[in-house]
């Protein structure tokens, strides 16, 4: 009797609930502000506030007379303009910084506002595009036109024709030639991703043709399987299902001209990736928790975080977007985990089934395909700190640095990142004794040890007189009594 | 005078693990309330070691730190180990009583507290790359703390080598069965308790 009086008492105070009218606006207003969280030292889950909150959605009611069906890639302009690219409608839709509509490219034209024919007399347009990126070097956007198995080249400016990129003469392989996803380095290399391709990331020259596949996604292997395998005798071996290398799914180029990609295959070993010229993976992890996005402990039977794209700025700080939660994972350039937020449902600001994400200056541009939106996330106070700390401490500006983490410690004082960005920045300046104390609080251990270092061989030098003295000391004690010792045994014997 | 004794042949006992243990098991020289000593010494240490072990090498989340459950996890470890090793050595025909098995037990823990004491102490005045030596220390502590315990067992059950081990393995087994008894018992009394508690709220409610 007392369970279902429980349960009705339950439902009434969930229904009264409901009836409360959910406010998405932040206290002034103007804006949905997320929930984040980081992890601790030990794994745990910590609140903090969130880095960034919603400033502005773009969807159709912004787009005028433009349909927006899909979004599967969105990409910025340094002077800040957005590229929405539309795979349904098969559109690049071109937006000014603030998300008012600008132009709408889906027929190709030429330097002459000329529609472009191809050599089959065909007009050509767009087909299906998943895929873009801007290279601000030659100021050239890439479309990786996918339906139509190319990749466009337009001017970044009047959106004219430069070239096209069809499937080149010696490309080789058993993956198809259809780019997915595109980015382009300071050599204006290009590498495109294939969806489900094992063999890595396509990569052409400048004009086009195939000059290989890069980058090891090794899959991970486990005991039980290692074991069938060495056990089996090779007619077996071929019945057993082969063990392909997780594919790439997305790809962006960072500061230092280093390829970073993820995947979100669940065999992978490693979820992001930071690619050398040999195509090895050398992502810096000095983090507390690896980058693998939400941490699975054992007892949690959670899936796997599935990041689908990533978003790296000029000073290595990057976001990962993850498609299962719906959640933005940022990192440092060190692999610290700054902030997550976001989630999946149906308010305002929350996703279904993100695509893209793509840094605009401090600003944030998250693509949603089932939604059809594009958000525009701005930076919270706690937010901006965060991001000035790192980019200051990055390009070596250790006062401004030191400024900006004391405001996100203020912000949040559980944020170990920021306790050992203060202590980073007095270690520079030699000040081991407050860095000592900060990355004690920061739980940086390899960092401490290192102040430690530097503070031990400092009061070393200061008292030295004194521990030579005491030395001195113990070894005089020793001599003595080794003396007496054997003075005395000489004696008894 | 006597007290001074029994602490020589602990002293004795680390450097001649053999001769001491013999002397202890025929001639009574142990003592099994230092013996007990160094087991709840042992159990003290463990939480001064989560505690107060330097930064650089010290993982534990210290304001989560529950000392009673550091305590009692180490020192009623060996509290287990001595029963269930008395328990097995019984039907194994061996010699030892349960003061002698816990006065090698609680003798052989000496160089592990010693160990763990300079550890915890030099730990505060270390680097990262210093943390290697203390491993060492502590490696050569606990191999010198089998090598103890294991010659202890011999000379006090009587047995060689072989059977010691084959002892020692079942003092495992017998370890887990206890544990696992123990378990069922508290699981059992618990809901016993919560059976007696629920009737007598009901019981109460009616009146």
């Amino acid at each position: 009797m007392r369970q279902i009086k429980k349960t009705f008492m339950g439902m009434l105070l969930i229904f009264c609930m409901l009836m409360i009218p959910v406010q998405a606006a932040a206290s002034d207003g103007t804006s949905y502000v997320y929930d984040g969280y980081i992890y601790d030292y030990w794994e745990n889950v910590k609140e903090s506030p969130a880095a960034f909150m919603l400033e502005q959605t773009i969807s159709q009611e912004t787009m005028g007379d433009i349909a927006l069906s899909s979004v599967d890639d969105v990409c910025t302009s340094e002077d800040g303009r957005i590229f929405v690219v539309d795979s349904v409608e098969s559109r690049l839709n071109v937006l000014d910084a603030s998300g008012g509509f600008l132009t709408s490219i889906k027929l190709i034209r030429d330097a002459d506002n000329k529609i472009v024919i191809d050599e089959n007399g065909q007009q050509v347009m767009l087909t299906s595009p998943e895929g873009c990126f801007v290279h601000e070097k030659n100021q050239e956007i890439y479309i990786a036109d996918t339906g139509a198995e190319r990749i466009v080249v337009l001017d970044l400016n009047d959106y004219s024709l430069k070239r096209i990129i069809g499937r080149p003469e010696d490309f080789t392989g058993v993956s198809e030639f259809k780019p997915s996803k595109i980015a382009v380095d300071e050599a204006d290399r290009i590498f495109a991703v294939v969806q489900s391709s094992y063999e890595g990331i396509l990569e052409l020259t400048s004009d086009g043709s195939f000059s290989g596949y890069y980058g090891v996604n090794k899959p991970r292997v486990s005991l039980v399987d290692y074991f069938w395998k060495s056990i089996a005798s090779d007619e077996q071996k071929e019945q057993l299902a082969k063990t392909y290398a997780p594919s790439f799914n997305n790809v962006a180029v960072d500061g230092e001209g280093f390829i970073m990609a993820v995947t979100y295959d669940s065999s992978a070993d490693d979820m992001v990736f930071r690619l050398n010229s040999k195509g090895e993976n050398v992502l810096r992890e000095e983090g507390n928790i690896p980058v693998m996005g939400d941490v699975i402990s054992m007892h949690e039977s959670d899936e796997k975080s599935q990041f689908v794209d990533i978003a790296v700025t000029d000073y290595g700080t990057y976001a990962c977007l993850d498609k299962s939660k719906g959640r933005i994972f940022l990192y440092n350039f060190d692999g610290e985990l700054l902030n997550v937020f976001g989630s999946i449902g149906n308010l305002k600001g929350e996703l279904k089934e993100p695509t893209s994400i793509a840094w605009q200056g401090n600003r944030l541009i998250v693509g949603d395909k089932t939604l059809k939106c594009v958000y525009i996330l701005g930076p919270t106070d706690f937010g901006e700190a965060v991001l000035e700390g790192n980019e200051s401490y990055y390009f070596g500006r250790w006062d401004e640095a030191l400024v900006s983490f004391e405001r996100a410690v203020e912000l949040n004082s559980n944020y170990d990142v920021a306790y050992s960005g203060i202590g980073k920045n007095y270690l520079m300046k030699d000040e081991y004794e407050k860095a000592m104390y900060y990355f004690e609080r920061g739980n940086n251990r390899s960092f401490y040890s290192k102040a430690y270092n530097g503070f031990r061989s400092e009061s070393m030098e200061e008292h030295f007189a004194i521990i030579m003295g005491v030395f001195a000391v113990l070894i005089g004690l020793l001599i003595f009594t080794e003396v007496r010792y054997h003075k005395k045994g000489g004696r008894q014997r | 005078m006597k007290q001074f004794e029994k602490i020589h042949y602990l002293k004795y006992s680390i450097f001649h693990p053999f001769d001491a243990f013999y002397e202890i098991r025929f001639r009574g020289k142990g003592s099994g309330v230092l013996a007990a000593c160094m087991i709840v010494l042992y159990g003290i240490l463990a939480c001064v070691d989560y505690q107060y072990t330097g930064f650089v090498m010290n993982d534990h989340a210290i304001n989560s730190m529950n000392s009673i459950s550091i305590f009692l996890s180490s020192s009623l470890a060996f509290v287990l180990f001595i029963v269930s090793n008395w328990s097995v050595t019984t039907l194994l025909n061996g010699k030892g009583n349960l003061a002698g098995i816990l006065t090698v037990t609680g003798y052989s823990l000496v160089p592990l507290l010693i160990a763990t004491a300079i550890k915890v102490f030099i730990s505060n005045f270390i680097i990262e790359e210093e943390i290697m030596i203390l491993q060492v220390i502590m490696g050569i502590s606990i191999v010198w703390f089998l090598f103890m315990m294991i010659a202890g067992l011999c000379v006090i059950h009587e047995y060689t080598f072989g059977k010691n081990l084959i002892s020692i393995f079942l003092t495992f087994v017998a370890a887990a069965v206890i544990l696992f008894l123990g378990i069922l018992f508290f699981t059992l009394i618990e809901q016993m308790v919560s059976f007696f508690v629920s009737v007598g709220e009901e019981f109460f409610r009616r009146l």
